[in-house]
């Protein structure tokens, strides 16, 4: 039965549209986070090598490149968060209507976008 | 109960549990990743961080294992490499969490 399962159809020969950018950007970022989460875990497990072993990784952590990774994770969590709350509405049996799809889709970037920002200034004391 | 709408509705639940886990990690992310060594340690030495911490992990990795897979049936054409895909991503979100939280339990 499985076997017979058809693929999924091909990205390439759609026009894009604001809900198809959405469902293959979830995925994307989906398989993103899934790797910086795993590199999270590394990063915590990395603590029990001790202090001076962890030089290394601070400076990374604290020079332009690891604050941009840093800033992009904020963004990635961020946005699946909000596209997944929008999931889980669509679930509930709620938003398919075509134009309210199209408003939570347009919510949902500038709403991660506008919650990176917010979540950076308010964790780093800045508001 | 068919098993598909079983994975389907764990699948939701792990998810809903993840948001507010996801949130509460990012904000603390933010304000400790470029921190000292010993700021870290006492971040994760605070029963509730080791806590949270936990949880977030436990429920990042049953969410991805439901979901990664669903995009190797989705995108693996060929049957056996999907079937060592799968078991490979299970065994890993498994192992994964253990080993980290077992760490975590040892920072002090």
């Amino acid at each position: 039965m499985q076997e017979k399962n058809p693929l999924s159809p091909h990205l390439q020969i759609y026009g894009w549209q604001i809900s198809s950018l959405l469902s293959i950007t979830h995925r994307i970022i989906g398989v993103v986070n899934t790797v910086a989460i795993s590199l999270i875990c590394l990063w915590t497990i990395f603590l029990l090598f001790g202090e001076q072993n962890y030089e290394v990784m601070k400076s990374f952590l604290q020079s332009f490149f690891g604050k941009f990774i840093i800033m992009s994770l904020i963004w990635s969590f961020s946005f699946h968060i909000f596209n997944e709350i929008r999931h889980l509405i669509w679930d509930l049996g709620y938003g398919f209507d075509l134009k309210i799809s199209k408003i939570t889709g347009v919510i949902t970037i500038v709403g991660s976008l506008t919650t990176t920002i917010l979540i950076y200034l308010f964790s780093r004391n800045l508001i | 109960m068919h098993h598909s709408t079983k994975k389907w509705l764990f699948t939701k639940f792990s998810s809903a549990l993840l948001i507010p886990l996801m949130l509460w990690f990012i904000i603390n992310l933010v304000s400790i990743y470029d921190a000292e060594y010993m700021e870290l340690i006492s971040f994760f030495s605070n029963p509730t961080s080791k806590i949270l911490y936990s949880l977030f992990v436990i429920s990042a990795f049953s969410f991805f294992s439901l979901t990664i897979s669903e995009v190797f049936e989705d995108y693996i054409k060929d049957e056996k490499t999907k079937n060592v895909a799968t078991k490979m991503l299970y065994l890993f979100a498994i192992v994964m969490p253990l080993v980290t939280i077992l760490s975590i339990l040892r920072l002090n």
